[in-house]
């Protein structure tokens, strides 16, 4: 794998963008679809999503200080389109953050991308009554097994407050799967 | 077994050394969550067949391609002399239905639902502490922003229905009954 200050460089460079820039994208593209596809759930969004992340990446590489990691920054931008679109999707349909929440998780049922048996389609409900944030950290960490300090990074949160917010959410989706 | 010279004690053999493995699987473990016998270990998401293949070439499409894509212009000749004739006919025929005075478009000719849709699928990134730092609310009256007008009758109505005793609200010169 190619090193992440070179791989910047050539980004930053005219003549060697577009190569270069294959290489991120071949890089990067499953982990950031697996961060996307857990917070908008449904494959086609994910796409959506995923495609709208490089194009901002590619758009907007000159203006990479690397002050952050390269992947950091990327999950950032991804992260940040995907809680954008479920914004704009929630304002589009005329529902509330939490109506449409609980609509995409209700749509999982007939999804053909969606393996899920009865006690992953529960935790998609449980993860569904979570404030973004311990949503996020919850996946991050037990789905796509980051680091504290990476998620640090990507969230720019203390770790401290990220533990916080992971035991938080793991206490309280026990709760709802031994409730329901 | 490991006997310690001040003590009758014993441990069983390799205890200490293992110790520190065993301590970091422990850590390690807890660390995971505990909740991993309750919490399902896989989420059940899937892709299609070929998508991670499919993808990398219409993100380069989008981007990397869409900027380098040059179009000829010498080989379009003949088709631009069409386009000419046909741009020659259509100023022909709307010089002589042409309003020679139009009135100018006017913020008021936009329709409400235009700019209603303007304003919602527009992400403003702002939030509403920024947006009130723009506008200010002391130019604005309140029932500017409104759909309908704030009688002071329907305000008095929904005090009264939702707050258990209107006098601790504390009103001065109130005259509502």
């Amino acid at each position: 794998m190619i090193a992440e200050e070179t791989l910047v460089q050539e980004l930053q460079q005219k003549e060697s963008r577009s190569k270069a820039f294959e290489v991120l994208v071949n890089t990067y593209k499953e982990r950031l679809y697996w961060h996307i596809r857990r917070i908008v759930l449904n494959h086609d969004d994910t796409d959506d999503v995923l495609q709208n992340t490089f194009i901002k990446v590619y758009r907007n590489i000159d203006k990479f200080k690397g002050e952050s990691k390269l992947y950091s920054w990327m999950y950032r931008i991804a992260t940040n389109e995907s809680l954008t679109f479920l914004k704009q999707k929630s304002r589009k349909m005329g529902v509330s953050d939490q109506e449409l929440k609980d609509k995409m998780v209700e749509n999982l049922q007939a999804d053909v991308y969606f393996e899920g048996d009865e006690i992953q389609l529960k935790l998609q409900k449980a993860l569904a009554t979570l404030p973004d944030k311990q949503k996020l950290v919850f996946t991050m960490k037990y789905f796509q097994e980051m680091k504290y300090s990476e998620i640090s990074n990507i969230l720019e949160t203390s770790e401290g407050a990220l533990k916080t917010s992971y035991h938080l959410a793991v206490k309280k989706i026990e709760a709802y799967l031994k409730e329901n | 077994m490991k006997k310690d010279k001040n003590n009758s004690f014993n441990t069983p053999e390799g205890y200490f050394e293992s110790f520190n493995d065993r301590l970091m699987d422990r850590i390690k473990n807890e660390e995971a969550g505990e909740a991993a016998s309750i919490i399902p270990k896989t989420d059940g998401f899937k892709v299609p067949d070929g998508y991670f293949d499919e993808v990398t070439p219409t993100v380069l499409s989008k981007t990397v391609e869409n900027e380098i894509k040059v179009i000829p212009l010498r080989s379009n000749k003949r088709f631009y002399y069409g386009i000419a004739a046909a741009a020659a006919i259509l100023i022909f025929v709307f010089s002589i239905t042409w309003d020679s005075n139009p009135e100018p478009i006017t913020f008021d000719d936009l329709a409400n639902a235009e700019l209603e849709a303007y304003f919602e699928n527009t992400d403003w990134e702002m939030t509403s502490y920024e947006i009130a730092e723009v506008v200010s609310l002391e130019e604005i009256e309140l029932n500017d922003i409104l759909n309908d007008d704030l009688e002071d009758d329907i305000i008095m109505e929904y005090l009264d229905e939702n707050v258990d005793n209107i006098e601790e609200l504390n009103f001065e010169n109130i005259d509502y009954e």
